[in-house]
């Protein structure tokens, strides 16, 4: 009894019925390659660290762990991640710390000039990175403070500044003003509001704000390489010499272990903010 | 919350300290180094234009100039072809939530790796006996291998892969934003699915596609590890320019170098929110 109510439809109909099918096909096989292209760098990575030979060619002989094996013999890597690490710490917090009151008084505030201000405050997104690495290796040398991680830490912190105030204003917009304004009228103080009110509410923000500014610094190469000098290396630095003198897979090991890192730390914010702000990253 | 002036003021002070005497300044120290020359191995503290007049009369800046801001549009051209039809594709075939979201996820995943993994990555599939050019002969598309590394083509690939994620998302947000009625409206009045994406959907959407080209070219314009890596000696980017008037000292040139890379930047920046201007608001 099917029969007739396919006879309903006109070849026209047909057609076009054929058409979006064909369409739908079209269009996953884009999404579905699109995700592949840009997966694909960083699976290939996953694999040649496996590899057993040291030269690049698909697919690999055969299999081996003897990379992660001369890895862990060459202790500058171990201290390049440890130090990179503190640094995007550091400067993750000092980010933070400016980053939380700007952004309050760029949501809250009423002045003028508020649009220049905030043009200002993330221009350096736009700045090239090796210009601000020149610029940071001239001033720093000019005060006499080369080497360590102190140089690294305040330039880094400026770099992921404009990532913490756009997130953590962007979670601001949308919080309720009247629960502040209760708090005041009952006769707490700017501080306290801030503090036990404003924060608390922005908790989920703040923490996606500080593991993309960690990430950002983590990151860092052009605006980084003046401002080492080997003793105080980063390790995508260490790695960029590395690849500039050897190419073989021990940076490939490297680098598995770091996307192993970057996902546990995609896992930490999804389960922090259960995936809330996440989601507010990819609005639909 | 109500601010008063003060509170605005201490709440501000921070910021703008932080970015007066670590971003202001440096970026003062180093550019005022534009007006001395380098000579005979030393930076000569005199106020001069000879360092632009000398950056300006020589045809390898121009060589380097174009080299950069070719780069950068071919990239910037790719990245919007591949991500147009990947963020319309996420949003309009794609139904559950959860799929969605790891789709998209998946999508951002490799900014959250090094540049330099990321590199690395594509210097590896494009050696002559790496997974591309295996591929491809075993297809029989190509009997000899192609030579992808230390020219152009290596460094287009694979910034063209760093800046695919800015491309898709920029796009793919504006698109959510879209108003499903205006191209059903669309349809119901006997327009094609053609004439609905070509009079409705791409017009609206072209916001996105302009912010996702303002992104893509700026930073490509900027990009140094790639050029670096794959490019050999070959591709001579301003970047790279930077780079190396930096390490022999001539921080006259290097500064007008990075000043002319700025200039680049800021004029893209200048001109493509021109053009967001006069695009229709979704």
């Amino acid at each position: 009894m099917t029969a007739p109510a396919v006879q309903v439809r006109s070849p026209v109909a047909v057609q076009e019925a054929r058409a979006a099918a064909v369409r739908d096909a079209v269009l996953r096989t884009t999404l579905l390659l699109g995700v592949g292209f840009v997966l694909l760098p960083l699976a290939i990575v996953v694999v040649y660290s496996f590899s057993s030979v040291p030269y690049g060619v698909f697919p690999p002989p055969g299999l081996s762990l003897r990379w992660y094996g001369h890895l862990l013999g060459l202790p500058a890597f171990r201290a390049a991640f440890a130090r990179s690490a503190v640094i995007a710490l550091l400067a993750t917090g000092l980010a933070l710390g400016i980053g939380v009151l700007g952004a309050l008084a760029l949501v809250r505030g009423r002045f003028r000039g508020k649009e220049l201000l905030r043009g200002f405050l993330l221009s350096p997104i736009v700045m090239p990175k090796i210009v601000l690495g020149v610029g940071w290796f001239i001033f720093f040398a000019r005060l006499g403070l080369q080497g360590g991680i102190l140089p690294l830490v305040l330039a880094h912190s400026i770099v992921v500044l404009p990532f913490v105030i756009t997130i953590v204003a962007a979670n601001l917009v949308g919080l309720d003003v009247a629960l502040e304004e209760a708090a005041q009228d009952l006769g707490a103080s700017t501080p306290t509001v801030l503090w036990r009110i404003v924060l608390p509410q922005i908790r989920a923000g703040v923490l996606t704000a500080g593991v993309l500014a960690f990430i950002v610094s983590f990151d860092q190469v052009e605006s980084s390489i003046f401002l080492t000098r080997g003793e105080n290396n980063t390790l995508p630095i260490e790695m960029f010499l590395y690849m500039e003198k050897w190419q073989d897979p021990t940076i490939a090991a490297l680098s598995t272990l770091l996307i192993v890192f970057a996902a546990a730390l995609v896992g930490v914010v999804l389960l922090a903010g259960r995936g809330a702000d996440v989601r507010r990253l990819f609005p639909r | 919350m109500k601010l008063s002036g003060t509170a605005v003021l201490g709440l501000l002070a921070p910021g703008l300290a932080a970015m007066a005497v670590l971003y202001v300044v440096p970026l003062g120290v180093y550019f005022v180094n534009s007006f001395h020359v380098f000579r005979d191995g030393r930076i000569l503290p005199v106020w001069t234009f000879q360092t632009y007049l000398d950056y300006f009369t020589d045809p390898f800046s121009y060589k380097v100039i174009a080299e950069s801001v070719r780069l950068s549009l071919v990239v910037t051209g790719l990245a919007l072809a591949i991500g147009y039809p990947v963020a319309y594709a996420l949003q309009t075939r794609v139904r559950a939530t959860g799929t969605r979201a790891l789709l998209a996820l998946l999508l951002f995943s490799p900014l959250l790796v090094s540049v330099v993994v990321r590199t690395y990555g594509w210097l590896i599939l494009l050696a002559s006996q790496g997974l591309v050019n295996t591929a491809l002969r075993a297809v029989g598309v190509i009997d000899e291998p192609l030579s992808l590394l230390f020219n152009t083509r290596g460094v287009v690939i694979s910034l063209t892969h760093i800046m695919l994620p800015f491309a898709i998302f920029p796009i793919y947000s504006v698109m959510g934003r879209l108003d499903r009625d205006l191209k059903d409206a669309a349809t119901d009045l006997g327009a094609g699915w053609w004439e609905a994406f070509r009079h409705v959907t791409l017009p609206l959407t072209m916001p996105g596609v302009v912010a996702g080209a303002l992104i893509c070219f700026t930073l490509a314009l900027s990009a140094f590890v790639t050029p670096r890596l794959l490019g050999g000696g070959r591709v001579q980017v301003l970047p790279r320019m930077v780079y190396n008037n930096t390490v022999e000292i001539n921080w006259p040139a290097g500064a007008v170098s990075g000043l002319v890379l700025l200039a680049l930047s800021m004029a893209a920046v200048w001109a493509l929110n021109a053009v967001l201007r006069r695009l229709p608001s979704v």
